[in-house]
């Protein structure tokens, strides 16, 4: 009796042991500004890439193994950003990290993961210097430097001979309106930029000197909490001109906060939440169901980026280490994502995209037909 | 002199050994460099704020300035860190010299207002001027300190560690001596202390030129200790928390600037368990500060009175 006492006890203990090294997770981080000023980014990155993960593991994980999401918030602060960097790089577990937020902070921390050796993928940061870091900068948001050029050749072959742009005084609004105005003085075009501070609130004045060049188009690098406002002062101003935008001021809030006054905007976009795909149907039904408002851009920026770290967790294998992920997530190629088929460039890590045109009709984000 | 030297080695040696047994865990380093970092910008802010009564809003400007001349001179010039550490502090020495000639004229909220806009100001300046600054795209690939070829994150700390120990040093010194007693007189009455006979702005100005090159220092330590700047880091955000540091610790107070800077950069570390409600957590814990210790985690009082029995027990004059 006592020895078969013994022998279930060592075989317990045995059991115990060895269970917790089969189901053995594997750990990514996620650095995002879950408090501050930037939060309302940081909760969407969190909603999506939860979403995703739950999906993932579901589905069998990386070979049975589930993967863990290990969340740090950064407050979009450099210096904590930078502390989180090396939190996450002390702990050995952790095989690649997604995020920062904006580019700052996704800069600074670049430099330690540079040193140190991880994988970074962030979703947002565009900063053209960004993946220049070091080999082990990857992003999932395509670049001004894609977009600029688009844009340029869709406002000339409407015909549009002077655009005055409007950039919001940041590394991105400087890289897009720069990107923007090189391509369309390229194909000829006549364009002349004007800047405006971060929490900028009044635009009138800056409206009203647009007004007097009297352009054919103004082309808006700004996101949606400056561009509700600045649409809505131009139509008490009277402004009759066709306004175009990048990419960034596809969200939901736009016409929540401008109203009518966004009616007629035209923009570019990596994601559409009428998209008739299968996967953005489910994406976007999961996510209303969820969290109950429509995803944005940003939410499924976080979405996809979580989606492509994940799949290259599964092609590196169970055991891989943090260079056998960044090397698993240089490869990546065609991922079927919501924001479109996404393929890293081997060399430069930047995404490639395929980009739609879009119109506010209506109150509503409407893709326009592919010409 | 000896008590003094013996308290200051002690100091050093057990700072020095904490920093070794650190280094084992590089997110403790980063945390530990971080703080440093503001108990020197702490401890400048607290010699205009604390001991000479003047509040400014705009410190962080300057700090900014630091690193930003740090960063300019040595990826433009190539310089190293051994001249670019005095450079950055010797010009924003200046640049605070320039902003004390016309604002020391104004006391108390007309002077606090004043350095607030002076701080905006410059922000607005290095994230506008692109062709100097590379603007709001910031200054990357700053070399990182080398002492004798070796490089890393321990040799980032024990610098650090070095430069703030001799700052802090240097402010307690300026703080606890006829020129310290000078400052407090002008914050009880500048009137009086000019009755008294002593120049009241050219002791203001003086002051604030040298709490600005400690922060030049604060921010040359910064520069080359990321390797990356950009506007964000120097906003009006930082200035308050600069300002609460000093709060907390003790205004006029050296050791309290020291304590309330690492309580304020470790104390948000410590509580990442805590998830969405850590900052919140944070905010109790200052309001709880200054609801029981009104005068600080290590007031004045307390400040003034370890200071005179240090350096009576030294047998230097001022206590006397």
């Amino acid at each position: 009796m006592k020895s078969l006492v013994r022998t279930i006890v060592a075989v317990a203990l045995g059991a115990a042991l060895v269970a917790p090294a089969a189901a053995q997770e594997i750990y990514i981080g996620y650095q995002a500004p879950l408090t501050g000023t930037q939060s309302q980014y940081g909760e969407v990155f969190r909603n999506a890439a939860t979403m995703q993960l739950e999906k993932f593991n579901a589905a069998g994980g990386v070979g049975g193994r589930k993967v863990v999401i290990v969340w740090e918030d950064s407050k979009s602060d450099p210096k904590e950003a930078v502390a989180i960097g090396r939190k996450f790089v002390d702990d050995k577990r952790i095989v690649g990290v997604l995020g920062d937020f904006a580019s700052g902070p996704s800069m600074a921390v670049g430099e330690v993961y540079a040193k140190e050796g991880m994988a970074q993928l962030s979703q947002t940061a565009s900063h053209p210097d960004y993946t220049k870091i070091s080999k082990w900068q990857f992003r999932n948001i395509t670049t001004q430097a894609q977009e600029g050029p688009y844009n340029a050749k869709w406002l000339k072959d409407l015909g549009v001979k002077n655009v005055a742009v409007l950039a919001l005084q940041n590394d991105w609004g400087l890289s897009a309106a720069e990107n923007f105005q090189k391509s369309f003085e390229q194909l000829g075009g006549k364009a002349t930029t004007e800047y405006f501070n971060p929490g900028t609130r009044d635009f009138r004045s800056i409206l009203t000197k647009v007004q007097r060049t009297n352009p054919d188009a103004v082309y808006l690098a700004m996101f949606y909490e400056e561009g509700a406002l600045l649409l809505q002062q131009a139509k008490q101003l009277g402004m009759k001109v066709p306004f175009y935008s990048t990419s960034a001021l596809y969200a939901p809030k736009l016409i929540e906060l401008g109203g009518d006054a966004v009616d007629g905007m035209k923009l570019t976009t990596t994601f559409d939440a009428n998209n008739p795909a299968a996967n953005v149907r489910a994406f976007v039904e999961d996510y209303k169901k969820r969290y109950g408002q429509e995803p944005n851009q940003f939410a499924a920026q976080g979405y996809d980026a979580t989606g492509i770290m994940l799949e290259a967790l599964k092609r590196a294998g169970p055991n891989a280490t943090r260079a056998q992920v960044r090397d698993a997530l240089a490869a990546t190629k065609d991922y079927p994502g919501v924001t479109g088929a996404t393929t890293f460039d081997p060399q430069t890590r930047e995404p490639s995209k395929t980009l739609a045109k879009m119109e506010v009709k209506g109150g509503k984000f409407v893709v326009m037909p592919q010409q | 002199m000896k008590p003094l030297a013996l308290i200051g080695t002690v100091l050093a040696v057990a700072a020095v050994t904490a920093a070794l047994l650190l280094s084992g865990s590089s997110y403790a380093v980063q945390v530990a460099i971080t703080a440093l970092i503001f108990v020197i910008l702490t401890a400048s802010l607290n010699l205009v704020t604390g001991t000479a009564g003047l509040m400014t809003l705009g410190h962080a400007a300057f700090y900014g300035v630091g690193a930003y001349a740090a960063a300019l001179l040595s990826t433009k010039l190539g310089l190293s860190f051994w001249v670019t550490l005095p450079l950055a502090g010797l010009v924003t020495a200046f640049f605070g010299f320039l902003v004390a000639l016309p604002t020391m004229r104004l006391t108390s909220i007309y002077f606090a207002v004043a350095t607030l806009a002076i701080g905006e100001m410059i922000v607005v300046a290095i994230t506008n001027w692109t062709g100097f600054t590379r603007g709001p795209m910031g200054i990357r690939g700053i070399p990182s300190i080398t002492v004798f070829g070796h490089e890393g994150l321990t040799v980032n700390l024990l610098v650090v560690l070095a430069a703030t120990l001799v700052s802090v040093w240097a402010i307690w010194r300026l703080t606890h001596s006829y020129y310290g007693n000078g400052l407090r007189a002008l914050r009880e009455d500048d009137q009086c202390a000019e009755a008294m006979g002593l120049n009241a702005v050219r002791l203001k100005i003086e002051v604030f030129t040298i709490a600005c090159f400690f922060a030049g220092i604060a921010g040359a330590l910064f520069a080359h200790t990321s390797g990356y700047i950009s506007p964000e880091s120097f906003r009006f955000g930082e200035s308050i928390l600069l300002l609460t540091m000093a709060v907390v610790g003790g205004l006029g107070s050296v050791p309290g600037s020291a304590i309330g800077a690492i309580i304020l950069i470790v104390l948000p570390e410590l509580l990442r368990g805590a998830g969405n409600v850590r900052m919140v957590a944070v905010g109790v814990v200052l309001f709880l500060c200054i609801l029981f210790l009104p005068k600080g985690l290590f007031g004045e009082v307390s400040a003034l009175a370890f200071a005179r029995n240090q350096l009576r027990r030294a047998g230097l004059g001022w206590s006397r």
